[in-house]
């Protein structure tokens, strides 16, 4: 019998322990792993990751639109640094409906990662303590722009000018 | 107690394109509150509309005046990893030479930076000379001095040059000397220790907790470098030591790129005597399959994530971009509590900021 990888371990732990919210679970390659969880449970899978499984240093937090499918995938990269394994915890939530409970008690470093999601996908984190604009202008005031319904504007340089004129009382 | 609304840039010579928010109470800072967004050019959308090959400078873009050859790296790896493409091995050395030529300019960039912060003028002029030489290095290699798009989707778009591997072998030798010189005049220099000795630490546990990577958080004593864990190229292939600092004060922050650069000289002589024969460059469809996957690589401030979501077409469904300087960027306001406002400089450049890479 071959020895069983620490990818595999680790999913096998984390079945063992919510075998009914694990939508899927699988070792994409070497030191990636792919969790899917029902949406309601992203944080207590999460917890379970970080204190039992060592998952402690947060890489990514992306969200994905699948407008065909009405809906938002999220999806949070956090890589183990005693067990150099990667681990993508992602979680599905309704496109018209986007609300998820934020995963910054677990992972600090999920701030900015967090916001940035809400501005550009419009997903709610419950708990985050500032959901407000980080990276778009201030006066912000079309759709969360990586949608894939927000179109890019066919003439950027008329929409400038336009609002230059306006700014500028004219 | 009369606490008092301060805003710090965007046009402050230290600041660059950042704008912070304090809140100082006569000399103290109690809370620093980064306001990004300046250099924003929608690089995660503007990608989804155009083909893998145009978005090679696009990508380069995202950290284009330090560091863009790691930048590319990771972007190129995950539709590699997307396609199952195989490069060869020459095309493999090139990136790793590019990539760690790049990495030095950059930590010469970030020398020059510290001693305009800390009030060194010397310091600024040197490295910013001897950047020039690397930079001339891959002009030679790519034909542009900042901006290369040199590495390209199957491997890289230029041969060495007749008579590179010399020259740069010297350069190397001048450099590593160099280093002496830098360290007498920065590092041991008596000034510069009591300006940034236990100016903004950053505890291991803190850093690990915050996410922060790269240099920033091996500094802090957190041993921790992708191309270690998770070799990519040919990178464990080659003999080299990862650095690590003790306090994860200012001072480690900035000793440690001295270090690395050490480290990258080390690299850059065995990549440059093993570089194989062969081709550079394998034939890559224009069309990346169905199909996701996350890459990391070791750029020079840090770790790059890109998470690349292909849809069977010529263009990407979704790429994100996780860039180290975005992952740095909560250190700041986490060392900024309660110091002289004096240190805010010292702390924001010690930790290598580069405003473009945490917009995108």
């Amino acid at each position: 019998m071959t020895e069983k990888s620490i990818e595999e371990r680790i999913i096998e732990d984390v079945k063992a322990r919510f075998p009914e919210d694990i939508i899927e679970a699988k070792v994409q390659r070497k030191s990636r792993i792919s969790l899917s969880v029902k949406s309601e449970k992203i944080y207590d899978v999460g917890l379970f990751l970080r204190d039992k499984l060592g998952f402690d240093h947060i890489a990514s937090v992306s969200g994905v639109d699948y407008i065909t499918m009405n809906e938002f995938e999220v999806i949070y990269y956090i890589w183990s640094i005693d067990n150099k394994v990667l681990v993508g915890l992602r979680t599905k939530i309704p496109r018209d409906r986007p609300i998820l409970k934020s995963l910054i008690d677990l992972w600090e470093g999920a701030l900015y990662h967090e916001r940035e999601a809400w501005e550009m996908f419009g997903i709610n984190f419950l708990g985050h303590p500032n959901l407000s604009l980080l990276l778009l202008p201030e006066d912000w005031d079309g759709l969360p722009p990586l949608r894939k319904d927000f179109l890019l504007p066919e003439n950027p340089q008329e929409k400038l000018e336009e609002k230059i004129k306006k700014l500028s009382g004219g | 107690m009369s606490v008092m609304k301060l805003s710090m840039g965007p046009q402050h010579p230290i600041t660059g394109h950042f704008r912070f928010i304090l809140d100082v109470d006569g000399d103290l800072v109690l809370k620093l509150e980064p306001d990004i967004g300046y250099t924003h050019r929608g690089i995660e959308k503007l990608v989804e509309k155009r083909t893998y090959l145009q978005n090679l400078p696009v990508i380069e873009r995202v950290n284009s005046y330090c560091d863009s050859l790691g930048t590319m790296l990771g972007y190129l790896e995950v539709i590699e990893e997307v396609m199952g493409l195989n490069v060869p091995e020459r095309a493999k050395y090139l990136r790793v030479i590019s990539a760690e030529l790049n990495r030095i300019a950059s930590h010469l960039y970030f020398l020059c930076l510290t001693s305009v912060a800390t009030g060194l003028e010397t310091m600024l002029m040197w490295p910013i000379n001897d950047r020039e030489l690397i930079l001339d290095l891959l002009e030679r290699l790519s034909g542009q001095r900042i901006t290369y798009t040199y590495q390209t989707i199957g491997g890289v778009r230029f041969d060495m040059p007749d008579g590179f591997k010399d020259e740069a072998l010297k350069r190397l030798d001048y450099l590593e000397k160099r280093l002496e010189d830098y360290y007498k005049m920065l590092v041991h220099n008596h000034t510069f220790q009591l300006r940034t000795k236990n100016v903004g630490i950053l505890k291991p546990s803190d850093a690990v907790k915050l996410g922060v990577v790269g240099p920033n958080l091996r500094a802090s004593g957190v041993k921790v470098d992708v191309r270690k864990d998770e070799p990519y190229e040919v990178y464990d292939r080659f003999d080299f030591l990862i650095p690590t600092g003790k306090n994860g004060d200012s001072y480690d922050r900035v000793e440690i790129r001295l270090k690395e650069i050490e480290q990258s000289i080390h690299i850059l002589r065995q990549a440059l005597k093993d570089v194989p024969k062969g081709a550079i460059k394998t034939w890559a469809p224009p069309i990346v399959p169905k199909g996701e996957a996350y890459s990391r690589v070791e750029a020079a401030r840090g770790e790059f994530g890109y998470y690349l979501v292909g849809d069977g077409t010529m263009k990407p469904y979704r790429l994100k971009i996780s860039p180290p300087s975005f992952r740095n960027l909560i250190a700041l306001p986490h060392l900024c509590r309660n110091v002289p406002l004096a240190d805010v400089p010292i702390i924001y450049i010690s930790l290598d900021l580069i405003p473009m890479d945490v917009d995108r």
